[in-house]
């Protein structure tokens, strides 16, 4: 390669990458990148707020046992479960008008609470709250939100925006003629661009997925932690998902590269592309490898499971008939993205800027 | 005359009556929206389904004719026009208001803000609230054409054709085509509106728009599933006017996957109030004669 490319590529990169880290309109990518933390985020005080509540009502209810507040049965009475649990450490009594009373009590030893609801004295419904998370079902929920949420959502909409800002954005503030008035080649300018818009969303949405992954780890009590990280592979599940988040910023910003530099409208080309990667697991075998998503999936470490029950839309989203092996997973994507920045390269060298018909 | 001598003098012809004031701007909006062909295309195509339907429903109440005319067409069977039938064309056609919404929506108020037009508005007997009710307009009347405008001909056409006794047994559909059909053109032009007054970018304003309605059933679907609640479900607003569709339309076998996972109709009824409210509110805060930059 020339070396005066490298060097252009790199004045571009310098140029762009505080745009596309600070631009004014672009700064609700951080709030998309930030929403699952703040989910686990309050999914985790939710958890510490119970624990300290069932610490609390366990102190108060001393002698209560797992075993004894699993042989609270429905039909019992006040007295035979008092007989068994003793004192409740929280009580409470309504009376309605007809003169149903109900009684609502509870118990905990430090791990779990069952609240008793009464009714004219006899136990009417029983409801176990654990302090602890379920592991096996919490790393589903992580890798569903992952995949569903952040990276068909968050990642897609955050690249698309940041992408198709870098052409389209100039041309909004009439100053795409600067650069291609300047003595430097147009395909040159499109990888400068390209990496910096990389650069910028790797960095954010990569560091959103360490910080989820943080949280989520952290969420859990220490026994469970540890079983995650030592024998669920924990840090191989971080680290296919920060790959994964990567290499979707790579495949998703070349396309919305490309679809900047030839669409003047995002919303069909993001309606377009939404519609195409949804529909992926029913497309033929030759036309799911033309997308980014059946890479993806391919890549995710933790298969989500598809109960009955499930909406055809969701259920729809979590085919994956085939995935590809990891290498070819990769390659794929790579070969995906370079591509479209090449054709993206060959089109931009015969673009003509119009700023009237653009704002 | 000289020039000195041109002073100012009030406009002393006949003034628009105040109540209809807000139909100015739909008028020259229609204008310049039409004079985009793929808009008029696509409006076109919006008339299709609801042309096939008013075939059909015809159709289906005279099979007996078509009995008649073609051999072996004896044994068909005309199909029950129930609410289900009108569930299915609003949600056709409430998918098509989208489309239309998102590429009008977007553009109606952004310009007047980025070139600092709205002054000119205000500086005539034209409040704020008129100016919002004409932009509403501008979008509302065109999706009404395509929803429950048709929706209540078909209604019609099948009081018309159909069995003796269908309206008495189905009356309350007319109300539920017209209500379900309201709040949703209510619902994705406010919040085009918004959009387009905050955004001032229209096209990126128009990825938005399908930005807000994605994430508010990615959110809520995140939410419901970390936190192990249904509270999530008041940020579902695409779930939640299908809720108040499926109710009103009385669609039970749609309801398997919504009931017990949800809100309330009653909840989803408030949250749907509440998001038409922020609309609003954004609006307010957004359509001023000026602007105070620090």
């Amino acid at each position: 390669m020339n070396p005066v490319w490298l060097k252009q590529i790199s004045a571009v990169l310098r140029l762009e990458i505080k745009k596309s880290f600070f631009a004014r309109r672009g700064l609700w990518i951080y709030f998309l990148a930030l929403i699952p933390v703040l989910i686990w985020g309050g999914h985790w005080m939710v958890m510490r707020y119970k624990a300290e509540r069932m610490h609390t009502h366990a102190q108060a209810s001393p002698g209560v046992t797992r075993e004894k507040l699993l042989s609270i049965k429905q039909g019992m009475t006040t007295a035979e479960v008092e007989a068994i649990l003793g004192h409740p450490a929280s009580s409470r009594t309504v009376t309605r008008r007809n003169g149903t009373e109900f009684k609502y009590w509870t118990y905990s030893d430090g791990t779990t609470t069952r609240n008793i609801t009464f009714r004219d004295g006899a136990v009417q419904r029983l409801n176990t709250e654990h302090a602890a998370c379920d592991l096996q079902e919490d790393t589903v929920i992580f890798a569903g939100i992952f995949q569903f949420f952040y990276l068909r959502l968050a990642i897609f909409f955050g690249c698309m925006f940041v992408f198709m800002n870098l052409f389209r954005g100039e041309i909004l503030d009439r100053s795409l003629h600067y650069y291609f008035l300047a003595p430097i080649r147009r395909d040159v300018l499109v990888v400068g661009k390209y990496l910096a818009g990389l650069v910028a969303t790797t960095v954010i949405f990569c560091l959103s997925t360490i910080a989820q992954w943080t949280i989520f780890v952290l969420h859990f009590d220490p026994i469970n932690r540890d079983a995650y990280l030592q024998q669920n592979n924990g840090f191989s599940h971080l680290l296919s998902y920060v790959g994964v988040t990567a290499l979707a910023c790579l495949g998703y910003g070349s396309v919305f590269l490309a679809a900047g530099i030839l669409i003047r409208n995002p919303l069909i080309t993001a309606a377009t592309v939404l519609i195409w990667e949804s529909i992926n697991g029913i497309l033929p075998a030759a036309l799911r490898q033309i997308s980014v998503i059946y890479y993806l999936k391919s890549l995710c470490p933790v298969e989500i499971p598809m109960q009955q029950g499930v909406p055809p839309p969701v259920a729809l989203l979590a085919v994956n008939v085939d995935n590809a092996p990891p290498i070819v997973a990769v390659l794929g994507l790579l070969a995906l993205s370079a591509a479209v920045v090449f054709i993206s390269t060959r089109r931009i060298k015969r673009m003509e800027i119009n700023y009237s018909t653009d704002n | 005359m000289a020039v000195y001598k041109r002073t100012y003098k009030g406009y002393e012809g006949a003034q628009t009556p105040e109540w209809s004031r807000f139909l100015i701007l739909p008028r020259y909006a229609w204008e310049s929206l039409f004079k985009q062909r793929f808009l008029l295309i696509f409006y076109v195509i919006c008339f299709f389904y609801p042309i096939g339907a008013g075939i059909f429903l015809y159709i289906n109440a005279n099979l007996g004719m078509l009995a008649s005319l073609i051999e072996g067409a004896g044994n068909l069977k005309g199909l029950e026009i129930d609410g289900k039938f009108f569930y299915i064309f609003s949600s056709v056609q409430g998918s098509l208001a989208f489309i239309l919404t998102a590429f009008i929506g977007p553009g109606l108020i952004s310009p007047d803000l980025s070139n600092s037009a709205l002054p000119l508005y205000f500086c005539r007997p034209f409040s704020r609230t008129e100016y919002v009710a004409g932009k509403l307009g501008v979008v509302a009347f065109l999706l009404s054409f395509i929803t429950w405008i048709p929706g209540l001909l078909l209604f019609l056409l099948q009081w018309s054709v159909g069995p003796e006794g269908w309206f008495a047994k189905y009356s309350w559909i007319a109300p539920a085509i017209f209500l379900s059909n309201v709040m949703w053109i209510l619902l994705i032009s406010l919040l085009a509106l918004a959009l387009s007054a905050w955004v001032r970018w229209k096209v990126v304003a128009g990825a938005l728009l399908l930005l807000v309605f994605f994430l508010s059933t990615g959110l809520a679907a995140a939410i419901n599933a970390v936190m192990r609640t249904d509270k999530g479900s008041w940020l579902d607003i695409t779930s939640n006017s299908g809720r108040i569709s499926l109710e009103l339309f009385r669609v039970r076998e749609f309801m398997d996957y919504s009931e017990g996972q949800g809100i309330s109709i009653e909840e989803a009824w408030v949250a749907q109030f509440c998001a038409l409210g922020f609309c609003l509110w954004l609006l307010w805060k957004k359509i001023r004669a000026y602007e105070v930059i620090k």
